[in-house]
């Protein structure tokens, strides 16, 4: 049997067929092509806040998404500052008990900066206002491309090679990891990836692997859930 | 003690939403909030995925709605009004098959009711219109088929028959919500228990030999009436040793 992993899903108004901005649990399906081309068996977790669900999963992938509510890192929200208070309380809940059991954890993007706030961390709200560019999230639709340099000896260091192109999507940023160690960065200082040497598998970045479907990332979650 | 952990089928679709069209393994949020109304604990299986391992950790499987079955499955042509939907029948049909071998408790929506004839060995009329003449169960009269709330759905009695399951669960005739253009020809291995009284379109399917296999035409997860989806969160609790009161909302 396959290690199951599970992915945090969002809850927006979904238009397709004959349906028009119909309340749908929906992910990418670019996650779970990476997951299944990694050789584990994607199921997709609606939020809610039983947490017992952990118990079939040998590993999970909390997804990207909108901004996390910043009293999760006890901040105000700002006015570019858009969140999903239902999806906040399920998945903090999920990660909470997820780093308990020692569930192998790989956070993508918003996933990261859930990491974070789980760990005591907090974020910068709008990155343009204190990066003084737009380069994580150019346009819509547009990722940002950029080089990553990453601590020599971390797991991502030792995951990524010599291929150091990541693509980003977002317009928040860690401020302060809390308990997690900073093992990559981009050429303006960001955090784009967190871990937790303590933990078996406790992986975040802050760019979109699942967009090239990258097995160095979900091979490596999926070899830590078997 | 934990909630009964039901596997939901879902849509691999293209899909809109905020500024973003993508392709997305989804479900609508109905489905969900029904089965965790009753207090069951929902998980999405994603249709790209041919495997049947995920089954071994459920307790039980709902089998959702969506397009057309392909008639090549029991062996008719393609009615032009027919959508087949490839990659969900190869995969939901492999999963029922193992689900129905494993007896995992299991409900079919819509579709899903569908399924389970076309895995039994029966067969389904393609386009109901060219059938009864009406498409009364698709859309009632005057309302808009394009709008995303529960009075879309045509609306027409259900009866059932005496001694079933169905009508241990509901009595003998419940009013439905209903949106399809295809039915049930033959059911094969399953027994018809609930019919629409106006046309004889088959409405629900079940086979008592199993702990619980039950497929309903309609869509009870857009209603206040989850006694379907109760009553699979209760046999598979049942099964696995849980206690679904526990959690009921």
């Amino acid at each position: 049997m396959r290690p199951i992993i599970g992915i945090t899903t969002y809850v927006e108004p979904a238009t397709w067929g004959v349906w028009r901005d119909l309340p749908t649990t929906l992910i990418p399906h670019d996650y779970v092509a990476a997951v299944s081309q990694a050789g584990g068996r994607p199921v997709l977790i609606p939020e809610h806040e039983d947490t017992d669900v952990l118990g079939i999963l040998d590993g999970l992938v909390l997804a990207g998404g909108p901004d996390l509510s910043p009293e999760l890192y006890g901040a105000e929200p700002e006015p570019l500052t858009v969140t999903r208070p239902d999806r906040d309380r399920a998945e903090i809940l999920l990660v909470r008990r997820a780093l308990e059991q020692e569930v192998p954890v790989l956070g993508v993007c918003r996933g990261m900066q859930l990491l974070v706030a789980a760990a005591g961390g907090r974020l910068h709200q709008h990155l343009p206002d204190v990066l003084g560019h737009d380069r994580h999230r150019p346009a819509p639709g547009v990722y940002g491309e950029h080089e990553a340099s990453f601590v020599p000896g971390s797991r991502i260091a030792g995951l990524m090679g010599d291929d150091l192109a990541i693509r980003c999507f977002h317009h928040q940023g860690v401020a302060d990891a809390g308990k997690l160690t900073v093992t990559g960065r981009t050429e303006d200082g960001l955090a784009e990836a967190v871990e937790d040497p303590d933990r078996r598998f406790v992986l975040g970045v802050q760019w979109h692997p699942e967009v090239i479907r990258d097995e160095r990332l979900f091979g490596a979650l999926v070899t830590a859930a078997r | 003690m934990r909630r009964p952990l039901i596997g939901m089928t879902a849509y691999a679709q293209q899909v809109t939403y905020g500024s973003n069209n993508l392709m997305a393994g989804m479900l609508p949020m109905t489905y969900v909030r029904a089965v965790h109304a009753v207090g069951g604990r929902a998980v999405l299986i994603t249709p790209d995925d041919p495997g049947t391992d995920v089954l071994e950790s459920l307790d039980g499987i709902v089998f959702s709605g969506g397009g057309d079955v392909d008639p090549a499955y029991w062996g008719a042509e393609r009615h032009p009004a027919t959508e087949v939907d490839k990659e969900r029948d190869e995969a939901e049909i492999m999963l029922m098959r193992a689900a129905l071998a494993a007896d995992l408790p299991l409900l079919g929506v819509c579709r899903g009711m569908q399924v389970m004839a076309v895995v039994g060995g029966g067969t389904l009329h393609q386009h109901l219109p060219d059938l009864i003449g009406h498409d009364r169960h698709r859309a009632a009269a005057g309302t808009d088929p394009l709008a995303a709330d529960a009075s879309a759905y045509g609306r027409h009695d259900v009866i059932t028959e005496p001694g079933s399951f169905a009508h241990s669960l509901i009595g003998g005739h419940t009013v439905v919500n209903s949106f399809h253009h295809q039915a049930v020809d033959n059911p094969g291995s399953f027994t018809p228990t609930g019919w629409c009284p106006d046309d004889h379109v088959i409405e629900i399917l079940e086979d008592p030999s199993y702990t619980y296999a039950v497929g309903v035409q309609w869509h009870p997860e857009r209603t206040a009436d989850l006694r379907f989806f109760a009553a699979l969160v209760e046999a598979a609790a049942t099964r696995s040793g849980l206690k679904p009161e526990a959690f009921a909302a």
